[in-house]
């Protein structure tokens, strides 16, 4: 009996849907149930009927974390989940992180991890970004290694929020800013061989507003471990700068031979102190413009004029 | 008693229309025609407010029937005593506010002043919740939503407080060359803006959100609005104190408001409630109390002589609403 188109097209969406789930595209009863499929028919698998269920949650949870992601307000007492990946996300990628020296950061290195985890070759296709996820996963956990190094570098001050405002002496601040940055780049000495890749994956079209974001949300992260309180226009031109010193530094990192990465550490402080010298620039136009200004309106007030 | 009713919709929309708030002012009994419109329990709030209306010239409460808040605010104050008659008025809507799903227990409240709203346990538990005796829950994560309001509340109260800070900079030293008698008064009134406006900086650092990105601009407006009106005279300068505080203080109720929703959703589900915003609220309701105290001295010193005040106060309210609209978003 020949199926009728009906059944044709419905045969065809199910295909359809089943590839792409591993995109993570398909409503998510479908995903789970082809995926089961997937898994059920490979033997080797232990645990088979536990995991759609985890990647569904997974799913929920990937929207939840893009959405928090968004907002900012940060709270102490009500603080939000603080984990960035699921945990199935986690293991792939912590598993798969190991082999990004060997590897890059490639879906072979995301495979091997896969199967270190004892996932199968082909579950990192839930991962919706593919390679990117990896790197994105090296730019987050670098990022929130930054508050215990913090805490390591400047003592029990690191702790997050601890500051007072206005606590700290601006050439401290700098000081900290500095040193933070440099714990950051030294975060890429592990993969600093494959770093050019990974700029490049960052670069794709699709790849760049997450990881500007992540770039965003790492120069916040450094202003704000090292104590920087101000909040009016400087808080953009601060976070501008130092993303702007941050990305061209670690484009230097990756074609530099030097020992230890002397070099680097010689091209960061270079790029601090001219932004330093444009700021004070800047500042001493705008005292000046102000101190003009007042002068004028009190020599007209001497002169009588009523303002 | 059918004198010049307030429209029946200024009572739930919850905000005022230029047009009821004059006929309000014109017209004697407020209340009366305002408690006709609500329902038995919220009444009882209005009578207790209509005792006070004697000396305190015209209090009035906004109800908002959907969402069972009450906005206070003093319009034309007649004497000193108006102060601490609307403090009493504050007093009770913030106690009312304190047992939205309750409003029945109001009338205990009222018998009993000392209560204040800001204790930890709420003195009568809402009804639908069984879990209330369990409060050992934990803390509940804030939700998306949750955050963004959150961001976006801190971010236009610091940049009000910028812009009150900077009108009343702007103000002074016009209003002070004409009437020297005035320095106090602006250097009280610029002292607790500024004291605010330090407040809410420390915040917006300890919570991370960002700042506005219209800073520059709403520093100049709010120097030119302040020196403008300066030059127009000592009741322009009063009538734009009045309309901005007007604006403010509803602006900090609302606000105010949507944080004991989501304080009094945790209690009903049993959460544990953080300092955190114990302190943010008490932080909101004492500056609120204060731009309101603004608001009385403006009146006091002949805002509503204004010529003509109703276009003045308008522009300025329009403009306000405007910028907080911007703020919460930019």
């Amino acid at each position: 009996m020949r199926p009728s188109p009906i059944t044709l097209r419905r045969a065809a969406r199910q295909i359809f849907f089943s590839s792409s789930t591993l995109r993570a595209a398909a409503p998510a009863p479908i995903a789970g149930r082809s995926l089961s499929t997937t898994t059920g028919s490979d033997c080797t698998c232990g645990n088979g009927s536990g995991r759609p269920r985890q990647i569904q949650h997974s799913q929920k949870l990937q929207q939840q974390q893009k959405q928090q992601q968004r907002s900012s307000y940060h709270s102490y007492d009500h603080p939000s989940s603080p984990a960035s990946f699921t945990p199935v996300e986690e293991s792939i990628l912590s598993a798969a992180y190991l082999h990004v020296p060997a590897h890059g950061f490639t879906s072979s290195a995301l495979a091997a991890g896969a199967r270190d985890a004892g996932y199968l070759d082909i579950s990192p296709t839930i991962l919706p970004e593919g390679a990117f996820t990896l790197i994105r996963y090296h730019l987050v956990k670098q990022r929130e290694g930054l508050a215990a190094r913090a805490r390591e570098l400047f003592g029990g001050e690191g702790h997050v929020g601890a500051y007072k405002p206005g606590g700290l002496s601006e050439r401290e601040i700098k000081g900290r800013v500095e040193a933070l940055m440099w714990e950051r780049l030294m975060g890429n000495r592990e993969v600093i061989g494959r770093w050019q890749e990974a700029l490049a994956i960052m670069a794709q079209p699709s790849y760049v507003p997450p990881a500007l974001k992540e770039l965003a949300l790492l120069s916040d992260e450094i202003l704000f471990l090292a104590g920087d309180s101000s909040v009016d226009p400087s808080w953009y031109t601060k976070r501008a700068s130092l993303s702007t010193i941050y990305a061209a530094a670690e484009l230097f990192m990756t074609n530099d031979h030097s020992p230890e990465f002397m070099d680097t550490r010689a091209f960061l402080n270079r790029r601090l102190r001219e932004v330093n010298e444009v700021g004070g620039v800047f500042r001493n136009l705008r005292e000046w413009v102000g101190f003009t200004a007042t002068a004028g309106v009190n020599v007209l007030r001497s002169k009588g004029v009523r303002i | 008693m059918e004198l010049p009713r307030p429209a029946r919709r200024d009572l739930e929309v919850g905000r005022f229309s230029r047009t009821g708030a004059r006929s309000r002012l014109r017209s004697g009994p407020v209340f009366h025609s305002a408690s006709a419109h609500l329902p038995r329990a919220h009444s009882l709030t209005a009578l207790t407010l209509n005792s006070t209306r004697a000396t305190s010239g015209h209090a009035l409460i906004q109800h908002g029937r959907a969402k069972r808040a009450i906005t206070v605010i003093m319009l034309r104050p007649a004497t000193r005593p108006a102060l601490a008659a609307t403090r009493q008025v504050r007093q009770c809507a913030a106690r009312f506010l304190s047992s939205p799903a309750s409003p029945d227990t109001s009338s205990s409240h009222v018998n009993n002043p000392s209560t204040t709203p800001n204790k930890t346990n709420p003195t009568s538990p809402p009804p639908n919740s069984k879990s209330s005796s369990t409060s050992s829950k934990g803390r509940k994560p804030l939700t998306a939503e949750q955050r963004e309001f959150l961001s976006s509340a801190l971010r236009v109260n610091q940049a009000g407080e910028l812009a009150a800070t900077l009108i009343y900079t702007g103000q002074t030293p016009p209003l002070v060359t004409r009437d020297p008698s005035l320095r106090p008064l602006m250097k009280h009134m610029y002292d607790q803006e500024a004291a605010h406006l330090r407040t809410f900086n420390d915040l917006i650092y300890r919570h991370r959100v960002r700042p506005t990105a219209l800073y520059p601009l709403w520093s100049v407006m709010a120097t030119g609005l302040g020196w403008g009106t300066a030059m127009l005279g000592k009741e322009a300068a009063m009538a734009c104190t009045e309309a901005v505080e007007t604006e403010i203080g509803g602006h900090y109720n609302a606000q105010i408001r949507r944080l004991l929703e989501i304080v009094n959703e945790w209690e009903a589900e049993g959460y544990e409630v953080g300092a955190e915003f114990r302190d943010l609220l008490n932080t909101l309701r004492r500056i609120r109390d204060e731009e309101l105290e603004h608001l009385d001295h403006a009146v006091e010193h002949d805002a509503q002589k204004a010529e003509p005040h109703w276009l003045l106060t308008g522009v300025i309210r329009a403009g306000c609403r405007g910028a907080i609209w911007v703020s919460e978003r930019v």
